[in-house]
């Protein structure tokens, strides 16, 4: 493009975050997805090009959910604010292209043998 | 981008997080930033001549920039665990933050600096009211004055049984030591089954911890008198965000004797291996009770070398 020289990365979006979703900070319906929730693309095998009714931010983040992957990864690989990455998988959930995978819920302790896992798993980095 | 599958080829199966919180400028990003796999999430704002004023800078000496929004780490440990890491933003206005980034959280670092030792306290207070296991970590600054852990536990006036190290939040093996002593510190902290207990030698652990001065203040410590609720553990330990649960550290109850024998006579006796814990109810006295570290900080003799670790220069 020849304004590149004129953005660069401290020039910041040229489309505002909240313009993606339609001004919307919080999703339409469902519940408001946790920091580590995981989700995951229904069809990763799916070839995003020959799909015509998503925006790029769709097409980023089921690239992003082709494996699972925490809310927060799909947030920090789009670089987009938390919440907006949040209503942008509200509703490619509604749309059944995103899964969530269920694991223990948000609020609730992992098992003292998961947790024994996770020791496990440190003392051995 | 900065995501990168891990080359595992078996799914993601159980995620976990853990809390780093600190006052601004403890390092909580230094710390994040040294165990994680991956570039840490954050928004760094240049400390501009419109953080003056909200902005305390002394003692933090040429910091330049802030996080604005939040750091976090991502550790993987294992083809289907990861361990994530999130900073809480160190600035006050940012603490709606909280209550998201702690629920359901494993447990929370609480970095602290010597130089700026109250900068702490209100991270130590928010946890011991959420009822959320955490450690309290020293950074130790090149410059700043070197303490005793034990000193520190003193001047935070903290329960006796919480792990009070030092760190050097640079380096991955002293992380690495910290999120260790947390995770058995929280494995500790659950009420042993039933099935497991009678397998169990008598422990004699608490009676031999030492026993710190606990200064509750007197409203705090009548538990059973008038009205006393029943909360299943779990509520207590993981408030819903924006419903702080005003309860009483639930960790105190640590490994319990064989027959839920307590040694500690101020604390409300829990029911063994029902999974139900006594809190004091209504919570105005604890309220009181929260309010008051900072309290006695403000109010502490000031270069008491006992009491308080000023720097000694």
């Amino acid at each position: 493009m020849p304004g590149d020289k004129w953005l660069d990365q401290n020039a910041g979006p040229v489309v505002r975050p909240y313009a993606l979703t339609g001004g919307r900070t919080a999703p339409t319906a469902g519940t408001v997805l946790d920091l580590i929730a995981i989700v995951s693309a229904t069809d990763p095998h799916e070839r995003i090009g020959d799909v015509i009714d998503l925006s790029p931010e769709d097409r980023r983040i089921l690239g992003l959910c082709r494996r699972p992957a925490t809310v927060t990864d799909v947030a920090a690989g789009t670089e987009l604010p938390l919440g907006v990455v949040r209503v942008l998988l509200a509703d490619l959930i509604a749309r059944g292209r995103i899964a969530v995978i269920p694991q223990r819920s948000a609020g609730e302790q992992p098992s003292t043998d998961l947790l024994k896992e996770v020791l496990h798993g440190l003392r051995a980095l | 981008m900065a995501y990168v599958p891990s080359d595992g080829s078996q799914d993601m199966l159980a995620a976990f997080k853990i809390v780093v919180a600190g006052g601004f400028g403890a390092g909580k990003t230094t710390l994040v930033g040294a165990v994680s796999e991956v570039r840490p999430l954050r928004t760094e704002e240049a400390l501009t001549s419109a953080s003056i004023g909200l902005d305390d800078l002394s003692g933090v000496g040429n910091k330049t920039t802030t996080t604005v929004a939040m750091d976090f780490g991502r550790i993987t440990l294992s083809s289907k665990l990861v361990l994530y890491l999130f900073g809480t933003p160190g600035q006050e206005r940012f603490w709606f933050m909280w209550d998201e980034l702690s629920y359901g959280a494993l447990g929370a670092v609480v970095l602290a600096d010597t130089r700026r030792l109250d900068d702490c306290f209100p991270s130590v207070d928010y946890f011991e009211n959420c009822g959320l296991p955490f450690v309290v970590a020293i950074n130790c600054f090149d410059d700043s004055p070197q303490y005793d852990p034990e000193d520190v536990r003193v001047a935070l006036d903290l329960d006796p049984r919480i792990p009070v190290m030092l760190v050097d939040a640079r380096q991955v093996s002293s992380v690495k030591e910290v999120l260790i002593t947390l995770v058995e510190y929280v494995l500790a902290s659950r009420p042993v089954p039933l099935h497991e207990r009678a397998a169990m030698p008598p422990t004699p652990t608490l009676a031999a911890q030492p026993t710190a001065p606990q200064s509750v203040t007197p409203q705090a410590v009548t538990p059973q008198a008038a009205g006393t609720v029943l909360l299943p553990s779990h509520a207590i330990a993981t408030p819903l965000a924006g419903h702080p649960v005003p309860a009483a550290a639930p960790d105190r109850a640590a490994a319990p004797g064989p027959f839920g024998d307590h040694p500690d006579p101020d604390e409300p006796s829990e029911p063994a291996g029902t999974g139900l814990r006594l809190i004091p109810y209504p919570p105005a006295a604890e309220e009181e009770a929260t309010q008051s570290r900072s309290h006695r900080w403000n109010q502490r003799p000031l270069r008491d070398p006992g009491e308080t670790p000023q720097p000694a220069r």
